[in-house]
């Protein structure tokens, strides 16, 4: 067992996977000798050499375009796109290629593919170094998405993501790549899939996270706590397939909801949480589901901190569900 | 092995061609191919062309909802399908390759199966007409967005390299798709890669009605190859034995390991873009007469003539063996039977997830199934 952060949970994951099996390569940009810009990949392209660490050139549609190729090939490509907001111009290849291929070979040809990228703000990145646009990934059919906040689950879900027979977009949230250490089992382990994690367990009010803002999370809990208010907390960790039943369950213990994320609110996943829970267990509800989230605007950079849920929104949020 | 003597130069200023049009051969080097070799090249040409008509005349009588012809195309179409190595070597085609794919050995009645959306397609229904595949003979299922196959042909080229399998892998594209971001991104990443892949433009010179002229200030496509550190091809893509011929050099010496390549193919198609399109909007009729004077069909079949292969009761009976053959594909395409409304939910992941387990529960109930 041994303590390491989010970042070098990911570098140890993709050495694992990479030693135990010869087809999964690593592609991206400054992923090679530089290790890439976050030190995701350390080490690997002196150990595995500039064909399976391959440093490529700087476009992200041949990264993940030739990702597709590599996976129909009988490659397991491990695609890093250097920061999530720069995905679009690989956009295409993702929702055309990689999303469809199955789909539209009738499953002969496919595309079993990971598609690193580290998401959200908090690391004064501006618009177009913060964005969360998970959205975008799960509203296309064929994809599958992952948002990790902790070591442990980084480590099990790229096993799992790696392993998977379909595209896996992997979403990493840069500002906690360092912000914590945990221990990590040095065997082999993966997760599941579509399983949420309870956090915090309690009765009064259920909150569901995922990814970037798991600290404020965790902070305003704690608080709620002292407040002598027992939240459910559950981090979702995975957004396609997401644990339904965790959540409703969760809704159904409690009354009262909130889904908390950093990606603005319009038709966000958040949103998504909360008409489903809306449609199938309205009658458990003690008050409406609430959004936490961004806003409605670009990611700005002075109020870096302020954009994403501040543990006030959140606490904020509590207190309106819980009066109602 | 690369031959000592290399047939072709590249970046020449006007495409290369080996038979005039009067059917001569004016190639500088003696013909090595089997009277059979060169008669099946024609005997493909034609099944392309048959097929082709066959598959307008499904949408004209309502059977299928689009077609898009690739008359004039078959040149080089042909010459490609002869010269990679059937189910080994990749090909990552376009919309308008039908005619390529069945030379390359697809049976016509998955060709039908996929235009009728019967059980006959392997795809299941899944695309409009004119985007076939085959895992079985490694041709990557056409997708329509233009030139997004390009960085998966570059991907899968790179990983035939990695590997060392010893496969090339060959594109096909339009002009227009050499516009496009991806085309850019996937021949420079092969480029950087020195991988095996062989980048083929039909240039009919037409993005459905914008001009070649419209497209590029490139004096033509071929030259676009010297940006990317590669030879550029221009070859008479009508001109099946100068395609041939070419595009087995082209083939050996990015087998033998000396990187991708670019043929810039002069093609000219007959029809307009589609169905769905009215090409007297955009092309002179003479225009078009002017380049069928050019067919490759008709100029081959003159050369076959000339070298005593080619009789008209050669070409009844082939043309009547290949349509009877069609008429059979079709036939078995159209008795396999449509597919089934629930597929739609197949084959989105390997197992449906549960969004479409509970959708498709949602729809047999919409069904009364």
């Amino acid at each position: 067992m041994a303590t390491m952060t989010l970042v070098q949970a990911i570098a140890r994951t993709l050495d694992e996977e990479m030693a135990r099996d010869d087809t999964v390569v690593v592609l991206g940009e400054d992923v090679g000798k530089r290790g890439g810009v976050f030190l995701a990949t350390e080490g690997l392209q002196q150990k595995y050499g500039p064909d399976r660490v391959i440093d490529t050139p700087l476009s992200e549609a041949a990264i993940i375009g030739a990702a597709v190729g590599m996976a129909a090939h009988g490659l397991r490509p491990v695609a890093e796109i250097q920061f999530a907001d720069y995905v679009f111009p690989g956009f295409d290849q993702l929702v055309s290629q990689a999303a469809k291929l199955r789909y539209r070979s009738g499953a002969q040809f496919t595309a079993p593919m990971v598609v690193r990228m580290p998401s959200g703000g908090g690391v004064k990145g501006g618009h177009h170094h913060s964005q969360s646009p998970e959205a975008h990934f799960v509203h296309t059919a064929g994809l599958k998405v992952v948002s990790v906040s902790t070591p442990y689950d980084a480590k099990g879900l790229l096993k799992t993501a790696i392993r998977d027979d379909d595209p896996v977009v992997f979403l990493e949230p840069k500002r906690l790549y360092r912000a914590v250490k945990e221990e990590v089992p040095d065997e082999d382990f993966t997760i599941p899939l579509g399983e949420a994690v309870t956090r915090r367990q309690g009765g009064d009010l259920a909150i569901i996270y995922y990814g970037t803002v798991a600290p404020e999370v965790l902070q305003a809990a704690d608080e709620l706590e002292k407040a002598g208010v027992h939240p459910e907390v559950l981090d979702l960790r995975s957004l396609m397939p997401w644990d339904k039943e965790a959540v409703l369950e969760a809704v159904s213990k409690t009354g009262r909801v909130m889904i908390v994320s950093d990606a603005p609110r319009h038709a966000s996943f958040a949103s998504e949480v909360a008409a489903t829970i809306a449609e199938e267990v309205l009658d458990q509800l003690e008050a409406p589901p609430a959004r936490v989230t961004g806003f409605d605007t670009p990611y700005p950079y002075a109020q870096d901190k302020l954009y994403m849920p501040t543990v006030t929104r959140i606490l904020n949020a509590a207190k309106k569900l819980l009066d109602y | 092995m690369i031959k000592d003597t290399q047939r072709f130069e590249p970046f020449t200023r006007d495409p290369i061609a080996l038979v005039n049009e009067s059917g001569e051969w004016v190639g500088p080097f003696e013909i090595d191919l089997s009277e059979e070799q060169l008669r099946t090249l024609y005997r493909d040409m034609v099944a392309a062309r048959l097929l082709d008509e066959r598959l307008l005349l499904l949408q004209r009588s309502g059977k299928t909802s689009f077609a898009m012809e690739a008359a004039g195309h078959e040149g080089i179409q042909i010459a490609i399908a002869h010269t990679v190595r059937r189910g080994f070597d990749w090909l990552f085609p376009y919309y308008r390759d039908h005619g390529m794919l069945l030379a390359l050995g697809v049976p016509a009645s998955e060709i039908f199966g996929e235009n009728l959306a019967t059980r006959a397609d392997p795809a299941k229904g899944r695309q409009m007409p004119n985007h076939p595949g085959s895992k079985k003979l490694n041709a990557f299922t056409v997708a329509s967005p233009i030139a997004s196959h390009i960085p998966p042909a570059a991907g899968a080229a790179i990983s035939a390299k990695i590997r060392g399998t010893g496969q090339v892998v060959v594109t096909t594209f339009g002009d227009g798709a050499t516009s496009e971001g991806d085309w850019h991104a996937g021949v420079n990443f092969a480029s950087a890669q020195g991988a095996p892949a062989i980048f083929v433009v039909e240039n009919n010179r037409y993005a459905i009605s914008v001009d070649l002229q419209k497209q590029t200030g490139s004096e033509n496509l071929a030259v676009k190859a010297r940006a990317y550190g590669m030879p550029g091809y221009y070859l008479d893509g009508m001109d099946v034995l100068a395609s041939y011929y070419v595009m087995q050099e082209v083939i050996e010496r990015t087998r033998a390991g000396a990187g991708p390549a670019l043929v810039e193919a002069v093609v000219y198609r007959y029809g307009p873009h589609s169905s769905a399109d009215d090409d007297r909007l955009y092309r002179p009729r003479e225009e078009v007469e002017h380049w069928k004077q050019r067919d490759p069909l008709e100029r081959y079949r003159r050369f076959l003539e000339k070298q005593g292969l080619w009789t008209p009761d050669w070409e009844s009976e082939l043309r009547e063996a290949v349509e009877g053959e069609l008429a059979r594909e079709l036939e078995k395409a159209e008795a396999a039977g449509p597919v089934p409304a629930v597929w739609m939910f197949d084959d989105v992941y390997k197992e449906p997830l549960w969004p479409q387990i509970e959708q498709r529960r949602l729809f047999e109930e919409e069904l009364g199934a």
